[in-house]
């Protein structure tokens, strides 16, 4: 057997097993094992695909021709699935209940490694609806109406894609990508390609969730199995992050022959960019005012997505290499991220703020992991998230787009602001009494944080080890890097070693300071000053609820403003126009029925037909 | 290597003095504008060497050392990437972006330490100092954009050798407009009024240093002296043209008049902070947030705007 078709199907094998057998041990093996088989695999090709630049492979299946391929692109996004995905089974070990997770787990991930390594559109939307289905039953599982709305919303995007697709069939009469790309380059008319660009931007944007397409992802993301999420957020979303790279590849060229650029960048790509920037305000303004831990890190996960579409947008081979790092250190750092949540959830047993608190004395292996994890997202240097937001910024604000460089700078500082608030919460200050005996995260949801630990900061001070491969895929020197540390743009560079070294002659500098000061006293966390009041631990003083009550106040007038309240009213409406519709039309009366089937004939009769 | 290791010296020791002399000057200038005599301007030098050799401290654990400490840590890391007129460690590495980020994480260090203590004022000044860092961020983000857009660079040390051909930054007005919003930001920077809400002594009980003293609050008192220091230098090299002389045959003569002409530019910097800072009285978080969405986010994205054309 092909070794593509391996990669994309062993883990759903292994969930099937995993399911059929349901005997615990034999379960969780073979569900890690489905989930570690196709990362040792595309491991073990990276030679063969260096020498050969594309591995390709093609079955026949009722009647089609289902061709695969690995490129250096498609090699980079499957390895985030690899790693992603492997490190969200490891934790599942833990957090999940029986087969039916592992199933449905496993499923979405042969459908995101379908998704990244067909090459024809016929395999690329059964893959995505495989996946579709997989991720939905996930979410069903724990809420019905979260699972709901990612289902309506996904149907949309499906239909859209669906639509996409048989547009350009019937243009070119194939599926292959070569074929579509050069059947859209020579033959597809303006109305057409405007249209299938826009149906496309609403299936990609659904999974990607971008604004306004993003409701589902804040509850999907938070109503199910938190170790799920990491691979849900982690490498789900990252298909439709691909799709974007997709309608460059089969469209870009056309739609920016036909309807030209705005300034430098080109004008459809502006669309995505610009909408974006919208997704990264909107998603990151709403994080901060979340009370509960899994919407923050959900809505975080939106306002990042942001960011890799803006860079898409912008469109340059920089800003997309740009885009493709950060979509790396998103996987790493927003997986790590909703591990934590698993592990946290998983001893607490609580979910909202109001809850927690002082975890950090109790929780030390992940305190230290969520520090990484902060620190990576937040963007400090030398961090993974650092260098790819960096990247980004400079990518933008080089091609002279003043309005999308405000808007990524304003995500950057939103998101200190909500992980601040995060930090303060779980990990400092008065701890509840009930969480006394809480423990640290169990092996393998620490071993689980760990590997994707690791990779935030070596991506951060090595950056030259990604950039080597991403330059591949463009096939020249987009980053120089002269060195595995360094990174030159020609109008900026950037160092992580150095950045590192320095950071810590700095910390040692401080601390022959401190150390050469007295001796410190450790006091208890009731031991601070109140304006004369003595502290108990009897009254929790820490903020727990509403932490930025003055931003909600202050955008009081933009909340009002919901997309989500939006839908749910078109929803409502539809409901009450087919009320309406049962009530005078569809009747139950037979006799109705009959006139109604006399009047169409007399229209036809009369059309002449 | 050694002469690297005694440039950082260098920079490190003279931005630590200078930055004490600052706050010593902010101290005076507010003090004569109130009739008041003032302290001494080495008052702050004495009031750090005090706090260090306190005999007693207490922590409220690991978190609450190392925030410190990577406050501190960071704030020199960050004024070695600034071009200090001739002399430089990391210049060539001064990306902006890499230095308005690095300007801005000693407050996370600050906030983690403040915050694992547990006093709720310190919580509420975490809340405060990061609605503020999100009020300015906009404004200090298009002016950002802006200076790189009109230089076709990130790199501080080439906006600097470029200002001394083309002239001062300011003199050009969309870098005008952009200089304008990036003073009104440095007045949050600076965590001066009326935009001090962070700290609001009198009202929080000084937010986020609440729970501090003894060396921690030593260690502080250097890092708000380095971190002004930083931040003065980086507004006068990236909008008043810098410190580049060239004037004498003698480099170190030169190198000594680079630093004199960046200390006068500082001190202007910071005089203007000074005086604003003594005549407002102090906005609440919501004033500051719309204020700074409003007016310098206008100035400064019209600024960006036109240095894109």
């Amino acid at each position: 057997m092909n070794e593509l078709l391996i990669i994309i199907f062993a883990p759903l094998l292994g969930g099937v097993l995993a399911w059929a057998l349901n005997v615990r041990g034999i379960r969780e093996l073979l569900g890690v094992a489905g989930a570690a088989v196709p990362l040792a695999y595309l491991v073990k090709l990276y030679s063969e695909l260096d020498a050969s630049g594309q591995l390709s492979h093609s079955i026949d299946f009722a009647g089609f021709t289902f061709s695969f391929s690995l490129t250096h692109l498609t090699w980079v996004f499957a390895m985030i699935a690899g790693v992603v995905g492997l490190a969200s089974t490891i934790a599942m070990v833990s957090t999940s209940r029986d087969g039916y997770e592992w199933l449905f787990a496993l499923m979405s991930l042969t459908g995101a490694y379908g998704v990244f390594l067909s090459f024809d559109l016929l395999g690329f939307f059964i893959f995505w609806e495989l996946m579709t289905v997989g991720s939905f039953m996930m979410v069903l599982k724990y809420s019905r109406s979260a699972g709901l709305k990612y289902f309506v919303l996904s149907v949309v995007g499906a239909f859209a894609m669906f639509l996409a697709i048989a547009k350009i069939y019937a243009l070119s009469g194939s599926f292959a990508f070569p074929d579509v790309a050069n059947a859209v380059y020579y033959a597809m008319g303006r109305g057409d390609l405007a249209l299938v660009f826009g149906l496309f931007l609403v299936a990609f944007g659904v999974k990607a969730g971008m604004f306004p397409l993003h409701v589902w992802a804040p509850d999907a993301y938070s109503e199910t199995n938190q170790s799920y999420t990491a691979m849900f957020s982690g490498v789900l979303s990252k298909t439709g992050v691909y799709g974007f790279i997709l309608i460059y590849m089969l469209i870009g060229y056309r739609l920016m022959v036909e309807f030209g650029a705005f300034r430098s960048a080109p004008k459809f790509g502006y669309i995505i960019a610009f909408l974006g920037g919208l997704t990264i305000i909107v998603g990151g303004l709403l994080a901060a005012l979340q009370e509960d831990i899994r919407k923050l890190f959900a809505y975080s996960s939106i306002s990042q997505i942001g960011y890799i579409l803006v860079a898409f947008g912008v469109g340059t081979s920089l800003s997309i290499e740009a885009g493709i790092y950060h979509a790396i250190s998103h996987a790493l750092f927003k997986g790590l991220f909703f591990l934590i949540v698993a592990t946290i959830i998983y001893r607490t047993g609580k979910t909202t703020f109001a809850d927690m608190g002082g975890l950090a004395e109790k929780m030390p292996f992940t305190f230290a992991m969520a520090f990484v994890a902060i620190l990576s997202l937040a963007g400090i240097p030398p961090m993974a998230g650092f260098v790819s937001k960096w990247l980004i910024f400079e990518a933008v604000i080089s091609q002279n787009l003043p309005i999308l460089g405000g808007m990524v700078f304003f995500g950057s500082a939103i998101g200190f602001v909500y992980l601040i608030r995060f930090t303060y919460a779980v990990w400092f200050g008065q701890r509840p009494t009930d969480l006394d005996d809480t423990k640290d995260a169990p092996l393998p949801l620490a071993v689980a944080m760990a590997i994707l630990a690791i990779p935030n900061i070596v991506f951060g001070i090595a950056p030259g080890l990604v950039v080597k491969e991403l330059n591949k895929i463009f096939g020249g020197e987009i980053v120089t890097s002269p060195t595995l540390w360094e990174l030159n743009l020609g109008f900026g560079r950037y160092n992580g070693l150095l950045i590192l070294v320095w950071l810590i002659v700095g910390l040692l500098i401080a601390a022959v300071i401190y150390f050469l000061g007295a001796p410190v006293r450790k006091v208890p966390v009731t031991d601070t000053y109140q304006s004369g009041n003595p502290v108990t631990m009897e009254y929790n003083l820490t903020i727990r609820r509403n932490f930025f009550l003055p931003l909600k106040e202050a955008l009081a007038f933009w909340l009002r403003i919901s997309f989500d309240k939006l839908y749910r009213d078109i929803g409502a409406w539809v409901e009450d126009f087919a009320e309406v519709m049962r009530n005078y039309v569809y009747n139950g009366n037979v006799q109705s029925y009959a006139w109604y089937l006399a009047l169409i004939l007399l229209i036809l009769a009369m059309w002449g037909v | 290597m050694i002469e690297t290791a005694l440039k950082a010296l260098f920079i490190l020791l003279y931005a630590t003095f200078v930055g004490f002399m600052f706050m010593g000057i902010i101290r005076i200038v507010t003090a004569r504008i109130h009739r008041r005599v003032g302290p001494p301007i080495y008052q702050p030098i004495l009031d750090t060497i005090k706090l260090l050799s306190k005999k007693s401290n207490i922590t409220h654990g690991l978190i609450y050392d190392f925030g410190i400490l990577y406050a501190v840590g960071a704030t020199i890391l960050a004024v070695m990437f600034i071009p200090l007129g001739s002399i430089g460690v990391l210049r060539a590495y001064g990306d902006l972006i890499l230095i308005t980020f690095l300007l801005e994480i000693p407050m996370l260090g600050i906030m983690f330490a403040a915050m694992s203590s547990g006093n709720p004022y310190a919580g509420i000044g975490a809340q405060r100092a990061l609605l503020t860092l999100l009020a300015i961020q906009v404004p200090l983000g298009f002016a950002i954009v802006a200076l790189a857009e009109f230089y076709g660079t990130f790199s501080t040390y080439e906006i600097v050798m470029a200002q001394q051909t083309m002239g001062w930054s300011i003199f050009h007005f969309p870098l005008l407009l952009a200089a304008i919003a990036y003073d009104l930001v440095l007045q949050a920077m600076f965590g001066k009024e009326p935009f001090d809400i962070m700290i609001a002594p009198g009202e929080i009980s000084l937010g986020p240093m609440v729970e501090f003293g003894g060396k921690h609050m030593g260690l502080l008192q250097i890092q708000h002296a380095i971190a002004l220091f930083a931040e003065t230098l980086f507004f006068a090299n990236i909008f008043l043209g810098g410190g580049v002389v060239t004037a004498f045959s003698s480099s170190i003569l030169n190198t000594i008049a680079g630093l004199a002409v960046l200390l006068v530019k500082q001190v202007a910097v910071l005089l203007i902070a000074t005086f604003m800072g003594a005549i407002f009285p102090r906005f609440t978080i919501d004033q500051a947030a719309k204020f700074y969405w409003k007016w310098p986010t206008i100035i400064a994205a019209l600024g960006a705007v036109l240095a894109s054309l």
